[in-house]
């Protein structure tokens, strides 16, 4: 198969996720799809985040500490690529992120993701229709836009990341529901029980409780999960003022 | 036949990914165009449903709608043929076809029909359903007719296949959504409770699902309520049951 037509090209992105995954006899899931992209694609990272705009971003895999970095950076400024992605559905290719155009349009993201030592995102949809559930970010640390044959190529590792995770919904909820829901796991469950101990604290409502956990660690510079271990621990609180 | 006219009904074919799609509705347009453009009697359709099991779904007029139950009641019928084979299955003279089809052949000439087309809804393996053709005079169809029937069949069929798929991944989207939520709202909830209690996230925990379990309700439901008023958290640990279960 010459990989010229779409069809091709998904089973061919499928073929080099299951080799990968049947080498290091990994699922054929989240980690393997992430790694395959790198080395494929020539990224330096990969990232699947599950959301769709209205709640609560969920990282389910980073191949590394910059693209967790990236994925949490995102969630605490509400700004950049992948957050434009959640909300619209559109892919959002950012070759330089050093660039004006770049630090412009993400004026708190863009320089903080490349003192983290990142040059480019290219965040794609995970969806169906104008229904989204996620994104696929892939990163690199030099500057450069994606030629032809790779953005076709992570078009189709971004909906084979979608075909998985609905795979994995359908088994899920054959099973039990209730029970999927109690087991999804949580990249940070500290991250919304500070929440919702903040909304008490300061008899606000969840979402300004978030609000207000992600400028306290954009101001202070700290890591959002840090943050919240400490909101937990009960050493740090957020009272009315 | 306008050619107009049958582009016209390819267009509407094969605008299956509207928001108000409606199977019926679009099934009854492909029936009646194809006695319009086909120059034929009557039409019937049947259709799988999620169980396999074949459905009569649409006819252009009573006569046709009486057969196409009476194959479903037999299970004997050119439909049936052409849906099991997935090929095309003709007769030109009904009244002669007691062998193939001994109860199907008898109440189809009696509803006024000679001659019989079935062509499957298919593609590649995937056999959804089958279209019938009725003619009132003994013949083949034109070979002109044969090869409008089956285009307007194939946009049909790879119509519905494309919205079958799509509404079942919108199922998946909106409870794989729905799951990821309800996770959220739970560890949103156990930071609620374990605040205005004063108590750690495993009691927090405890209480939330003592409750819910006592209560007979479910866990994330439990959690909806505490996060849409808080002081429903102290409703937890009111009752001493649940304090260390």
């Amino acid at each position: 198969m010459d990989g010229g037509d779409d069809f091709g090209r998904l089973t061919r992105v499928h073929a080099w996720v299951a080799e990968h995954a049947g080498r290091l006899q990994l699922p054929v899931a989240e980690r393997a799809l992430c790694e395959t992209a790198v080395d494929r694609l020539r990224m330096n990272g990969a990232g699947i985040t599950v959301g769709d705009g209205s709640g609560w971003p969920e990282t389910r895999y980073s191949t590394d500490t910059l693209s967790k970095r990236l994925a949490e950076l995102q969630i605490t400024v509400g700004e950049g690529p992948s957050v434009i992605v959640l909300r619209t559905g559109a892919p959002v290719l950012a070759a330089d992120l050093d660039s004006v155009l770049s630090q412009h349009r993400w004026p708190l993201f863009a320089p903080l993701a490349v003192e983290a030592g990142a040059r480019a995102l290219f965040a794609l949809p995970l969806r169906v229709g104008t229904k989204r559930v996620g994104v696929l970010a892939l990163h690199r640390v030099d500057a450069g836009w994606l030629d032809m044959e790779t953005l076709a190529n992570s078009v189709e590792f971004a909906e084979l990341a979608f075909l998985l995770l609905l795979d994995e919904q359908a088994r899920s909820s054959m099973v039990d529901s209730e029970l999927a829901a109690e087991r999804w796991p949580l990249d940070s469950p500290q991250v919304h029980q500070a929440t919702g101990m903040i909304a008490v604290q300061a008899a606000i409502g969840l979402e300004d409780a978030f609000a207000r956990l992600r400028a306290r660690a954009f101001a202070d510079r700290r890591r959002l999960a840090d943050l919240a271990a400490d909101v937990v621990a009960r050493r740090l609180r957020f009272d009315v003022y | 036949m306008s050619e107009a006219r049958l582009v016209e009904t390819f267009v509407e074919l094969a605008d299956t990914l509207i928001d108000d799609f409606d199977v019926i509705d679009f099934l009854q347009v492909l029936v009646d165009r194809c006695v319009e453009l086909l120059d034929i009697d009557a039409v019937g359709l049947l259709l799988i449903d999620e169980r396999g099991w074949l459905q009569l779904i649409a006819t252009s007029n009573e006569q046709a709608r009486l057969v196409e139950l009476f194959q479903l009641q037999n299970e004997e019928g050119p439909c049936l043929d052409a849906f099991h084979t997935g090929a095309s299955v003709s007769h030109p003279d009904l009244a002669s076809a007691g062998d193939r089809w001994p109860r199907f052949a008898p109440a189809a000439t009696e509803a006024g029909f000679a001659a019989v087309h079935a062509l499957p809804m298919r593609l590649r393996s995937d056999v959804i359903g089958a279209l019938n053709l009725f003619r009132p005079a003994v013949g083949e169809l034109s070979e002109a007719a044969v090869r409008t029937a089956k285009a307007l069949v194939a946009v049909a069929t790879i119509g519905l296949l494309q919205e079958r798929a799509i509404r079942t991944r919108e199922i998946l989207t909106h409870q794989l959504r729905t799951a990821l939520q309800s996770r959220v709202v739970i560890e949103q909830a156990k930071g609620m409770v374990a605040e205005r209690l004063g108590v750690d996230m495993a009691t927090a925990f405890t209480a939330l699902r003592g409750y819910a379990r006592h209560n007979n309700r479910k866990l994330s439901d439990v959690a909806g309520t505490v996060i849409a008023d808080s002081t429903a958290a102290l409703e937890l640990l009111s009752d001493p049951d649940h304090r260390r279960t």
